[in-house]
This record gives C-alpha cells, sequence and structure tokens, in this order.
C-alpha cells in the first residue's frame, strides 16, 4: 500500500477527532466539572470554550484540512498519472 | 403571573420589506436559471459553484427559522445546554466535506440517495429514499407552517390563505431557479439574514447598557455579572455525560446523512472550491451561530430584568420583540424580513433534494431511457409537487410529522449517513448489511421514540421527543448491523454470487480518486470488528438506565 493511502486514513481520522473536539467541548466540562466557572475573558469557562472552539479554532482546523487534503489529491492524482504513463 | 401576548404594532413596513424581497428571489431565480442547459445543470447548478458562494449556500440551507424564532424559546427553556447542543452544528458541512463530500462529487452524484444506489443497489436506494423524503417532509414542513404564521401575523390573513400564498410564493421561485437560482438566492438571503439579525441585535445591546456592541458574537462579558445576579442557573450545565454523548450520534452524524446539505457539495465546480466553501461556511455560520447565544443571552437578560414578563407562547418571538423594544419599526421590518429569508433558504434546499430524489432517485431509474428535455420537465414538475403536497400536508398536518425537526435530524442520521460512511470508506459493506441495517435501525429508531408505541421508549423527556435518546441507541445500531452482516454474507458465496459485490469495490476507489484498482484498500475486516465492538457497547450504554440528568 502507498504512502498516499496511508495518509488519507490518517488525516481522516485525525480531522474527525480534532473536528469532534472542536463542536463537542461539553463532554469535556461534564466529564471533569472541576474546569467548570473559572472566568475566561469575563465569561464562565464552560460556555465560552466551547463557543471559541466551535468557530474560531474550527475555522483555524477546516482552513488545515482544506489545505492538506488538497495536497493530498493533488498526490493521488500525480500517482495516476506517473501509472498512466508508465503502461 | 398575567402574561400580555406580543402583538406587531405596524405591519405596513414589514409588508413592503417582505414584498421587496420577494421580488429580488425572483428576479435571481429567473436570472439564474438561464444558465441551466440540462438536467445535470438543473439539480446541480452546472457543477460551477465558486467556494464563496457556495460556502453562503451552505450555511443558508442551515440558517432556519428558528434562528430567528425558535432556537430563542429553546434558550429560555434549556439555557448554556442549548449552545452545545447548536454549536456542533457548525461539523456538518467539514464532516461531509472529509467523509464523502468530495469522493460523491467526484462520482457526479445528484444525491446521497444517487451514491447508495451505485454503492447497494436499486433496492436499498428505495428504503433510502423513502426515508430521505420523510426526512425532507418533516423540514420543509416546519419551515411552512412557521413561513405561514408569520405571513399571518404580518398580512393579517388567516393561517389557510397564508399558508396557500406564501407557500406558492416559496415554491413558485424554487421551481423557476433550479439549484442555479436556488443557491445564488440562497447566497443572497445568507447576507440578507446575517445582516439583519446580528446588526440590529448590537443596537438591541447598545440600549441594553452592552459596551461591547460593535461585535455581538463574542463581546458581551460585561453584562454577565448582571446576569447571574438575575438567571443564576443561566450557566449550569444541568444534564449528565450521557445527554452531551448522544449529541454526536443524534446531530453531528444526523447532519451528515441530511441530503440537502451534501447536494450543496455537488454544485462545487470542483472539489477545491468545495473545500474553499467549507471553510466559508465555517465562518458563516459560526459569526450567526455566535450572535443566536447573544440574542438567546439578551433574552433571558430582558426576561429576567426588565418586569415585563413574556408569555410562555410568545419565547419563540424573543428576536422580535427585542427588536420591538428598542429598535425603530423599520428596523424590525427588515429583521422580519430576514426571517422569512432564513425559512426560506431551508425550504428551497429541502424542495430541492425532494425534488432530486424524486426525479433522478426513482423516476430516472425506473425509466433510464428518457431523453434529457423530458428529465428537465420531470424536474419542474417534481420541485413543483413537492411544494404542492408540502402545502397541503401543512393545511392540516399529522401530528407525527411536525414532532421536530431536531428529530428528523436522528432520522437521518440512523438511515443516511452510516450507508454511505461506509460505502465510502469500507469496502466489505455490502447490499445485504446496507438494506437490512438500514430498514431495522429506521423502524426502531420510530419505534423508539416517543411518537408510536409511548411504553417502549428509551429514556423520556426533552431528549426523546428531540430523538437524543433514540439516536443514541439506533445510530451504532445501523453500523452494528451493517458491519456484521455485510462480514458474515461476505462468507456465503450462494448469497455473494446474486450481486455484483466486485464492481461494487471497484467503485470505492474510484470515487476516492484512484487511477488503478487495488483489493487491499479500504478492505480491512479489522475496522469493520472494530466498528461492529464500538457500536455494540454503545447500544449497550445507550439502553442503561440514568446518565441524561
Amino acid at each position: 500500500m502507498n504512502s498516499a493511502y496511508k495518509k488519507e486514513i490518517r488525516y481522516t481520522l485525525i480531522f474527525s477527532a480534532l473536528l469532534l473536539i472542536c463542536g463537542h467541548f461539553g463532554l469535556l466540562f461534564v466529564a471533569l466539572p472541576g474546569l467548570q466557572n473559572k472566568m475566561v475573558f469575563g465569561f464562565p469557562s464552560q460556555y465560552i470554550i466551547p463557543i471559541i472552539f466551535g468557530w474560531v479554532v474550527l475555522m483555524v482546523v477546516v482552513a488545515l484540512q482544506a489545505k492538506l487534503t488538497n495536497d493530498l489529491d493533488d498526490e493521488i492524482e500525480a500517482l495516476g498519472d506517473s501509472s498512466e504513463s508508465s503502461k | 403571573m398575567q402574561y400580555e401576548n406580543w402583538v406587531l404594532e405596524s405591519p405596513v413596513l414589514g409588508m413592503i420589506f417582505v414584498g421587496a424581497s420577494f421580488i429580488i428571489f425572483y428576479a435571481i431565480g429567473w436570472y439564474s436559471q438561464r444558465a441551466t442547459k440540462s438536467s445535470t445543470d438543473y439539480w446541480t447548478a452546472g457543477r460551477s459553484i465558486g467556494s464563496i458562494t457556495n460556502g453562503l449556500g451552505m450555511a443558508s440551507s442551515y440558517m432556519s427559522l428558528a434562528t430567528f424564532m425558535g432556537v430563542t424559546a429553546l434558550i429560555l427553556n434549556l439555557k448554556v445546554p442549548f449552545v452545545y447542543m447548536w454549536i456542533q452544528f457548525t461539523l456538518s458541512i467539514p464532516l461531509i466535506t472529509l467523509w464523502y463530500g468530495t469522493p460523491l462529487r467526484r462520482m457526479g452524484a445528484f444525491t446521497p440517495a444517487h451514491f447508495v444506489r451505485e454503492r447497494y443497489g436499486r433496492r436499498t436506494s428505495y428504503i433510502t429514499v423513502v426515508f430521505m423524503i420523510l426526512i425532507m417532509v418533516m423540514y420543509a414542513l416546519g419551515q411552512m407552517i412557521g413561513v405561514a404564521k408569520v405571513f399571518e401575523m404580518l398580512f393579517g390573513f388567516n393561517y389557510m390563505v397564508a399558508l396557500i400564498c406564501g407557500g406558492a410564493l416559496i415554491v413558485g421561485y424554487v421551481t423557476i431557479g433550479g439549484m442555479y437560482g436556488t443557491t445564488y438566492n440562497a447566497a443572497f438571503q445568507m447576507i440578507l439574514m446575517g445582516v439583519a439579525f446580528i446588526i440590529p441585535l448590537g443596537a438591541i445591546m447598545k440600549a441594553m447598557g452592552g459596551t461591547g456592541w460593535y461585535f455581538p458574537p463574542l463581546l458581551y462579558s460585561d453584562m454577565v455579572p448582571d446576569m447571574l445576579k438575575a438567571v443564576p442557573d443561566f450557566f449550569d450545565m444541568k444534564y449528565g455525560f450521557k445527554w452531551y454523548l448522544a449529541l454526536i450520534p443524534c446531530f453531528t452524524i444526523g447532519a451528515m446523512g441530511l441530503p440537502h446539505l451534501g447536494m450543496r457539495v455537488y454544485t462545487a465546480s470542483n472539489l477545491k472550491t468545495a473545500r474553499g466553501a467549507m471553510v466559508w461556511f465555517t465562518f458563516f455560520c459560526g459569526i450567526v451561530f455566535c450572535s443566536t447565544y447573544t440574542m438567546g443571552f439578551s433574552g433571558v437578560f430582558y426576561q429576567a430584568t426588565s418586569g415585563s414578563g413574556i408569555a410562555p407562547t410568545d419565547f419563540d418571538k424573543i428576536t422580535l420583540i427585542l427588536n420591538s423594544v428598542y429598535n425603530p419599526a423599520w428596523v424590525l421590518a427588515f429583521v422580519i424580513a430576514g426571517a422569512i429569508a432564513a425559512g426560506l433558504s431551508t425550504i428551497s434546499a429541502n424542495l430541492m433534494a425532494i425534488g432530486a430524489m424524486i426525479a433522478q432517485d426513482i423516476i430516472a431509474t425506473i425509466k433510464p431511457d428518457l431523453s434529457d428535455k423530458t428529465m428537465k420537465t420531470i424536474g419542474y414538475c417534481a420541485i413543483a409537487g413537492g411544494g404542492a403536497a408540502s402545502i397541503l400536508i401543512a393545511i392540516d398536518p399529522p401530528t407525527f410529522l411536525v414532532v421536530s425537526i431536531l428529530w428528523a435530524f436522528g432520522l437521518a442520521g440512523v438511515t443516511v449517513a452510516p450507508l454511505v460512511i461506509l460505502g465510502v470508506w469500507w469496502k466489505p459493506a455490502n447490499r445485504y448489511g446496507a438494506s437490512i441495517a438500514c430498514l431495522v435501525s429506521g423502524l426502531a429508531y420510530i419505534i423508539v421514540s416517543p411518537y408510536i408505541a409511548p411504553n417502549i421508549v428509551i429514556g423520556g423527556g426533552l431528549e426523546a421527543k428531540v430523538g437524543m435518546t433514540g439516536s443514541l441507541f439506533c445510530v451504532p445500531l445501523t453500523f452494528l448491523l451493517h458491519t456484521v452482516i455485510s462480514m458474515i454474507t461476505e462468507r456465503m458465496p450462494g448469497l455473494m454470487a446474486k450481486i455484483p459485490h466486485e464492481q461494487d469495490k471497484r467503485l470505492v476507489d474510484k470515487i476516492h480518486g484512484w487511477a488503478d484498482y487495488s483489493d487491499q484498500r479500504y478492505n480491512n475486516t479489522n475496522a469493520g470488528i472494530i466498528i461492529a465492538v464500538v457500536s455494540a457497547l454503545i447500544c449497550i450504554y445507550a439502553i442503561l438506565p440514568g446518565g441524561w440528568a
């Protein structure tokens, strides 16, 4: 199996985990109640951190996802072109 | 406590703004449809949409009338847990794009059901199409009823007249425009609703004494101390671990199964613009969602501190009430036009999905030799017919169809998303596993809901009503049945001889962009075993008592 395939699987699993973390911060606060009610930027932590992760951090993750998966597409396409030309 | 129901004092300005917005919607629909040369163009906008327009369209399809009306009632009831319920919706398009959007775009799919047909055969696709149409009708119905009620409030018509007039106007512009018109209109509607929601909210915050009024989505921490005095439990988590965990199968995986969201990815001009659109979607969706929390926060704050109690029946009108209290009448009229635009963008996406499934996934498979001209005519008829049916059902809707739009998310998560995800990523997934898993789990989700057989409901309260308890059990059940049945039947040569499994497996490599075929890719039996074991454990956890509160 080539490295592009392994990369595809790795990216999909890593970005799925990162996206789920960004969108489901509530699980962390309910699992670890000690993290609640610390004031961050003037808001209780369990309120503002999920909001920031669910928007700003998510945008960064998604931008990175777009960049890396676009590069991976190019890699898979190049592999296809090289296998065509070697025939 | 005595409450006085809120009434719109001067509807004339609202009528003018809404009337003007409809003229623009029709103009955009009419102008855009001129690019439609074939039935493929009609359903996919010629696969020509750029990333910013598509990002706006994607976000717009997600901003329903609920953004302006329903969610404020949810915030008043749920308080902070609502934020967790809502925030994860932003994951939908990035996850769809990552897991199956780009492979299906590469395949040239019209709808997720199109992929199901190619991957699992016609019979399985008919089962999923029935569930998808049910989901879309439930979704569209909620919006149609909501828009009719706003028309009723605005124009003073009775409900029936408001529904038929409003519904006909909506169905008209969607039918004329096709996916071109729907997409460009959705982009315009997103801008309209964003401006109509966020700028008046800034004025409301300023009037309430907030110093961060110039950026409403995040800058209202100076109001927090007063909020804590007035509503000490506003920031309480309230629910248990299981409640927050159930958000993943019900709403995150559920949203991945919604056909009208997936269809937006297929309109992209190429895979790079599809991924670019996903970044824009996150930006637009995030800014409006964060403003929604601010509006809910302001609503709860107003309710607790103003002394003028809001009637419980008016909780869903908080956005309008705050605008009527703090902003001039013309701003309220603009907000109403924004609310209508939000409802319309969702209905139009729903109607496009219903039409595409009727035309492309049912009629085109039964009669594959129809000419493109006939298919285009069928397209117009499918959307107009789907719209007319939605209006007729909305006149006196059956109770089970109006239970909750949120419940429909769970049904999509149970019947659509697992089939598509496993179909794209796991070659051993086969037709037997897909059809049995979809049918059994779909019916199980309906049965364990509080609406059909109240004696066999999993859990209770709000989490059962919106489908969270059912999803936590039935989504992993679909994965479990699909993987186990596929692995068993794959070892039964007699059954495998009846289906073109090799051809199905080749499709997987093709849609991932591989020029050659390798049996080693996406073909790991251990992955199937891991998915089955984890799914079984979650199913057991879901039916264990407790953990929700």
